[in-house]
């Protein structure tokens, strides 16, 4: 059942852009502009794990706990380092958006020197035979990877509904001057939007690290994935670009039906470009800003 | 030494017709365009291909311009009311769309092979076979590209462009086609990024598409801002010194695969470092909107 097979991979490919776009829509909700380096944060966090599980042979799941809170650090650092910095001499989200794109390409790069050009594996999970679902095969490992999606976007909306500080975030998305006024300060929920963004960034690079290969750029691709996820879903909303994401996962998987299989990234592009000029603001956002 | 100072000035030749290109819209017009690179693309092969077919040089130069210069107009259509960092991602989505189609195409460009043994150029039966030759080539033309470009902006066009880019409804409001200005310009700066291209393919002899990713906007993007938005003296300065500056990193004894991303991590930092301290560059008169 071929239809079947190309809905799982559908499934699969849209449950990881989901887990990158979730963290970039709910930094771009609250700080208004496009965090490139995220994609970089993804890709740490998964040369992370391979640095600790694969070349210093450390427990597994402290590897990954470690991982994580090493990609929070990080996204909190650069926002602490440079956005920050930049947003006090009140730059424009265009500085911030070149600004976000130097230090993707800077930690890519730093990424390349420090391990390599060559392709890694963590080589945790054993390569197990797939599941078969109708003719439709999937791995274990895949069939993880959607359910720890679906449970975070569960928690982070959890997250962002009922707790303090998750209100706070919504509140500076929604009108930051107005936050401030009853006396949120902006600047703090900038870095909690930096610090949870970042752990869905992380765990996302764990799991992308797990079910493919590390290579330096792999943070590039799936931010821009992700990002795609976001504009068709509507910018700034969270459930939004899950929805997205998951649209682009089918889009790309049933579109190399049609197509060969190395156009795949370029229909991302082409449906970027559809959404971009004919509702930039997605299927589930508001039309604020162009 | 002699032969790599002139592979370096050439180099600045080349970059500098990028630069300025990418000036004429970003610095100019207001227009952030993470595509250039694409245009870049489609002037190196659209001359690589001529040329391997046996066109003459002038041909393949000028048609690499024009198909360039198309696509910038054509791209310019649907974008047109987009803005910053909107802009920005449509165009960096037009530059991958390039890019995957010179991967992909591989009847006509094939792919990650590259096209190998594009002629170097003659002209008027002049060849501009060894290094030397090439370099005053590329030295005219990045003269006479400068020159066009700041007779462009200095003209009562350029004056509408800086309009548009400062506030472009005021502009309209004023009777300007902002349109169908915004569009020319976006056409005449991929013009430029082709024949830059172009020169790029005939000098170095060999593209394949890894010289066209987005990797490769760092260093012309640096420029444009280093320089200062809508400066076109500072846009000379800083390709001078931009193209010069991990020059050191060959003689320090790095390997070869340490160079190249330290490059872009030089690069990268000194962006940067522009953005968060010296935000106008060089003699910017603007900051980015």
């Amino acid at each position: 059942m071929i239809i079947l097979q190309l809905l799982i991979n559908g499934l699969i490919a849209g449950a990881i852009y989901a887990l990158v776009a979730s963290g970039l829509a709910l930094i771009y909700s609250v700080c208004k502009f496009v965090h490139f380096a995220h994609g970089v944060t993804i890709a740490f966090s998964a040369y992370f794990l391979y640095f600790l599980f694969s070349n210093l042979g450390l427990n597994f799941g402290f590897s990954v706990v470690l991982s994580i809170i090493f990609a929070s650090l990080f996204g909190y650092g650069i926002n602490f380092f440079v956005y920050k910095q930049l947003r006090k001499r009140k730059a424009s989200s265009a500085t911030l958006l070149i600004a976000s794109f130097a230090l993707l390409i800077f930690f890519e790069s730093l990424i390349l020197i420090l391990f390599g050009a060559d392709v890694k594996t963590i080589g945790f999970i054993k390569i197990a035979k797939g599941l078969e679902f109708f003719g439709a095969i999937i791995t274990p490992l895949q069939i993880f990877i959607v359910l720890t999606s679906f449970v975070l976007f569960g928690l982070l909306f959890f997250f962002m509904k009922k707790t303090k500080i998750g209100k706070a975030m919504r509140a500076v998305a929604d009108n930051k001057e107005v936050a401030e006024i009853v006396g949120i300060s902006s600047e703090k929920i900038y870095s909690w939007a930096f610090i949870i963004g970042s752990v869905i960034a992380g765990i996302a690079g764990i799991l992308v690290g797990l079910e493919q290969n590390l290579e330096p750029m792999m943070g590039t691709n799936l931010m821009i994935k992700g990002f795609t996820g976001v504009i068709i879903g509507g910018i700034g909303s969270v459930p939004g670009a899950i929805l997205g994401s998951f649209l682009l996962g089918f889009a790309e998987n049933f579109g190399i039906w049609f197509l060969p299989s190395g156009y795949k990234d370029a229909i991302a592009f082409v449906i970027l470009f559809i959404f971009l000029l004919f509702r930039p603001q997605g299927i589930l956002g508001s039309r604020k800003r162009i | 030494m002699e032969g790599y100072l002139i592979h370096l000035l050439i180099l600045i030749g080349i970059y500098l017709i990028l630069a300025i290109s990418l000036q004429l819209a970003v610095g100019f017009a207001g227009l952030l365009n993470f595509g250039h690179i694409a245009f870049f693309c489609i002037g190196a092969y659209t001359s690589s291909l001529f040329a391997l077919n046996g066109f003459p040089f002038w041909l393949c130069f000028l048609s690499s311009g024009i198909i360039a210069g198309l696509f910038g107009f054509l791209l310019s259509v649907p974008v047109n009311k987009l803005k910053g960092d909107y802009l920005a991602l449509a165009t960096m989505g037009f530059s991958f769309v390039i890019y995957a189609i010179a991967l992909n195409w591989t009847s006509l460009t094939r792919g990650p092979l590259g096209l190998p043994g594009i002629p170097k150029p003659s002209l008027f039966g002049i060849s501009f076979s060894n290094n030397f030759s090439f370099l005053i080539l590329t030295a005219i033309i990045a003269l006479i590209s400068c020159l066009i470009v700041k007779k462009i902006t200095t003209s009562p066009f350029g004056k509408v462009l800086e309009a548009i880019r400062d506030d472009e409804l005021a502009t309209r409001v004023l009777g300007k086609n902002t349109f169908k200005i915004k569009t020319y310009t976006l056409g005449i700066s991929a013009f430029f990024a082709g024949i830059a291209g172009s020169l790029y393919a005939h000098y170095i002899t060999f593209i394949d598409p890894s010289s066209f990713t987005l990797l490769q906007l760092i260093p012309v993007l640096c420029i444009v801002i280093i320089g200062g938005l809508a400066s076109l003296k500072g846009t000379i300065l800083a390709t001078i010194i931009l193209v010069l500056l991990p020059e050191p990193l060959r003689f320090i004894g790095f390997p070869s695969s340490i160079v190249g991303p330290a490059r872009q991590m030089i690069y990268a930092l000194v962006l940067l470092l522009i953005l968060l301290y010296k935000p106008k560059g060089f003699y910017g008169k603007i900051e980015l909107e």
